[in-house]
């Protein structure tokens, strides 16, 4: 227990990504299915972050003296992150898109309607 | 003739550049053109790159101005070259297919955005294929994904919307599995590079031990969704058998390939033979592998549609391939390889045949499509040369892979997995003979038929010719590429 | 939206959005910022020229072949200019490269601006577009 308190970022993402995880899974209703990727998403940047993070020293932006190499954190986690932002806004923007499309076709956007719809 | 050293990094970025052309040019034709010339040239450097390497052995390429643990590298072995030239090769063969038919299909404005599209997912699949630095293929992976949604939902029909909808919102939690389990890998060695991520695990996976068992379950898992393991498959059939034909045959053919090599690059090459055989992750894929074997032929026996036939053969097959690599020997992985190779040119070419009979009859129920042998022989002729390929008739190379890897579990000492691989044969041959024989044979199917009156003509059905005789090569030199591939493991 | 009052603050706006954009684009090498953000900042001036001006006028200015020219040039560009110098590091070849200059100038930084100001362009553009495709389902 102490160990899950001392490490909360790590906790907080895990849990944050199984919230993530069963909602897009579970759900029949597909903009919530969206927002249950991009939590999970957020989970293993925050968890990406919190890892890259050490206490004490600073972002690694030069601001008026030059600390050495190391008053700084690496950028690499961060870097990467970002990348990774960018990845999930791309692919949200194309789910919600494919929901409109599949609201206009269907008339629905609950999976289980969609399902019984096609009839298989 | 050290600029052959270039030719990986500069397939890729010729592919992705020249996407982006497309776009601005207002004829369909020049797209096409263009498309199939770049895939040209890059399975010609692909080739050279081959070339290269059997004279001088694997390298690693830096990719920019700075050294691997910094910088992204790539990795070009043996493997790697020969799934390049596969990859290109039955690229530019779907493609040139589709130059002639790809307007059934595609409306055409968007024709130019179907090549950029498919410009893309090559180049980025052959980014998956040489890199050598876990994140830099987690973004190829997501690039793949957009890409090959992009070709399913082209088509823009009710059932094409809903399959790509499923595809994405899947292959979304893969790869957000992916990515956790990069995240424990980079927390505990620090690196992102898996020459150096290998070389810190030997050093601390004593210590480690959950954390390393947690990362490889991640990736599994995460990887199992997008190349379709078993469980994990039900995305698959209604995306591969609602898109185009040209993209149904680029997808079960490459798109599901290059996740499972990256699989096995992780297994075998992060974690490397030692501590990979420890855990009992190689036990779930075998098991899963197994199950799939038999229960994608067992579904795919139930279905009514042609396509869907055959994209529920893909996770069949894809259990083959799961198989080899869970088997955890030299001989399995090498196998799993080389079905790859065969299963991409197989795959590829009964999906080419199954959309050249879709198109010309328009109908896609297997029960009316009955006697269309007399109609459309040539065209029934490939796609049965391919299926006894599935189905495991010898000199073929579906036949050669089942062997092998009938002998692979024998070294495994797991004799029960024979029984499953000939289970699978049979159940193989059970759901691809009706449609052969339904369209060669019987009076009342063939009655009222004209011969060859609605065959397509030889020019549009040659690289469909192409690749079922690449596929009888690949078959007959097999004792090479498999050689070639043990090289490249070592 | 006929409103009067919004399209002349508009009119203030627009350029100041776009400035700040420009500036966030042009000091990504050396401040927090650069292609990403400062292209999301432009994308959104374009956004709301668009929302306040309907779309017939929008079409005139904002053409969908305007942009797909620019944002498909500036992808060319990227691809060429990073690929030059991928290619350049792999091979260990001495081909001249972009000059480092002294940090803190905007000119410095070898690749980045170039690299910055593409970006800046397809960012903008695309974020354009998603808000044009959701808000009419066309461009």
């Amino acid at each position: 227990m102490e160990r899950l308190l001392t490490n909360y970022f790590e906790t907080g993402s895990m849990i944050l990504f199984g919230i993530g995880f069963v909602t897009l899974l579970l759900h029949n209703n597909l903009i919530k299915k969206i927002i249950g990727m991009n939590i999970m998403d957020t989970a293993v940047f925050l968890f990406f972050i919190a890892k890259g993070n050490i206490i004490g020293k600073e972002a690694p932006i030069i601001k008026g003296i030059h600390k050495g190499i190391e008053g700084y954190i690496n950028p690499l986690p961060t870097a990467l992150m970002l990348t990774g932002i960018v990845v999930a806004v791309s692919i949200t923007a194309f789910a919600l898109a494919l929901t409109i499309k599949i609201y206009e076709k269907y008339g629905t956007i609950e999976l289980d309607e969609i399902t019984r719809m096609r009839g298989d | 003739m050290t600029y052959a050293k270039n030719f990986p990094l500069l397939m890729i970025l010729i592919l992705f550049i020249s996407a982006f052309i497309m776009p601005l040019m207002k004829k369909n034709i020049f797209v096409k053109g263009l498309s199939l010339f770049t895939m040209g040239i890059s399975m010609i450097l692909s080739i050279y790159t081959w070339i290269f390497i059997t004279k001088n052995g694997a390298y690693f390429y830096r990719v920019g101005h700075w050294d691997a643990p910094w910088g992204i590298e790539f990795k070009i072995g043996m493997i790697e070259a020969i799934m390049a030239m596969l990859f290109t090769m039955v690229a530019t063969l779907i493609l040139w297919y589709s130059v002639y038919s790809v307007e059934k299909e595609v409306k055409d404005n968007k024709v130019s955005f179907y090549y950029l599209l498919v410009n893309i997912l090559l180049g980025s699949l052959l980014g998956m294929v040489f890199s050598n630095d876990l994140f830099n293929c987690f973004v190829f992976i997501e690039v793949t994904t957009l890409a090959s949604c992009g070709i399913i939902v082209v088509k823009d029909k009710k059932e094409n919307i809903a399959a790509t909808l499923k595809y994405l919102i899947l292959s979304s939690l893969g790869s957000g599995l992916v990515l956790m389990g990069i995240a424990f890998l980079y927390d505990i060695t620090g690196n992102l590079n898996m020459t150096y991520i290998h070389k810190e695990i030997m050093n601390v996976h004593a210590v480690y031990k959950n954390t390393l068992h947690i990362a490889a379950g991640l990736c599994t898992v995460g990887i199992g969704i997008k190349s379709a393991m078993f469980p994990l498959h039900v995305w698959l059939p209604d995306a591969h058998s609602s898109a185009p034909a040209s993209s149904s045959a680029i997808l079960s053919a490459l798109v599901l390939k290059a996740p499972i090599l990256l699989l096995i690059k992780i297994l075998y090459g992060v974690f490397g033979f030692e501590i990979i055989r420890e855990f009992a992750i190689l036990n779930l894929i075998l098991i899963l592998g197994t199950m799939g074997m038999i229960m994608g032929s067992v579904l795919a026996i139930k279905q009514k549609e042609i396509k869907r036939v055959i994209a529920y053969s893909s996770v069949a097959q894809v259990g083959y391939i799961f198989f080899g690599i869970g088997l955890g020997n030299k001989l399995g992985l090498t196998m799993a390889i080389f079905h790859i190779i065969g299963h991409a040119v197989t795959k590829s070419a009964l999906f080419l045949a199954a959309g050249a009979m879709i198109e010309k009859s328009g109908k896609k129920k297997l029960s009316e499509l009955k006697g269309i042998g007399k109609e459309m022989p040539y065209t029934l002729g490939l796609f049965t040369i391919g299926a006894l390929s599935m189905v495991g008739i010898p000199i073929l190379p579906g036949f050669i892979s089942k062997w092998y890897l009938s002998l692979a579990s024998i070294d495994a000492g797991e004799f029960m997995l024979i029984g499953a691989i000939l289970m699978s044969s049979l159940l193989n041959a059970l759901y691809y003979f009706p449609i052969i024989v339904n369209g060669y044979f019987g009076e009342e199917n063939l009655a009222g038929k004209i011969y060859k009156s609605n065959e397509k003509s030889i020019k549009e059905l040659l690289p469909l010719m192409m690749l079922i005789i690449g596929m009888i090569a690949i078959g007959a030199g097999s004792n090479k590429i498999m050689d070639m591939i043990r090289i490249g493991l070592i | 939206m006929h409103n009067t009052i919004l399209k002349e603050i508009s009119k203030i706006i627009i350029p100041f959005i776009q400035i700040f954009g420009l500036y966030v684009i042009f000091h990504g090498h050396l401040s927090p910022g650069g292609g990403f953000a400062g292209g999301t900042i432009l994308g959104t001036s374009l956004i709301l020229y668009r929302m306040v001006y309907e779309r017939e006028r929008t079409r005139e200015k904002l053409s969908y072949k305007k942009l797909m020219t620019c944002m498909c040039g500036a992808l060319i560009i990227y691809g060429i200019l990073k690929g030059y110098s991928f290619i350049t590091g792999g091979s260990h070849i001495d081909l001249p490269q972009l000059p480092l200059g002294k940090p803190g100038n905007i000119l410095s930084g070898g690749y980045l601006l170039p690299l910055n100001m593409a970006v800046g362009i397809i960012v903008s553009v695309t974020v354009y577009f998603f808000f044009s495709l959701f808000y009419e389902g066309e461009i």
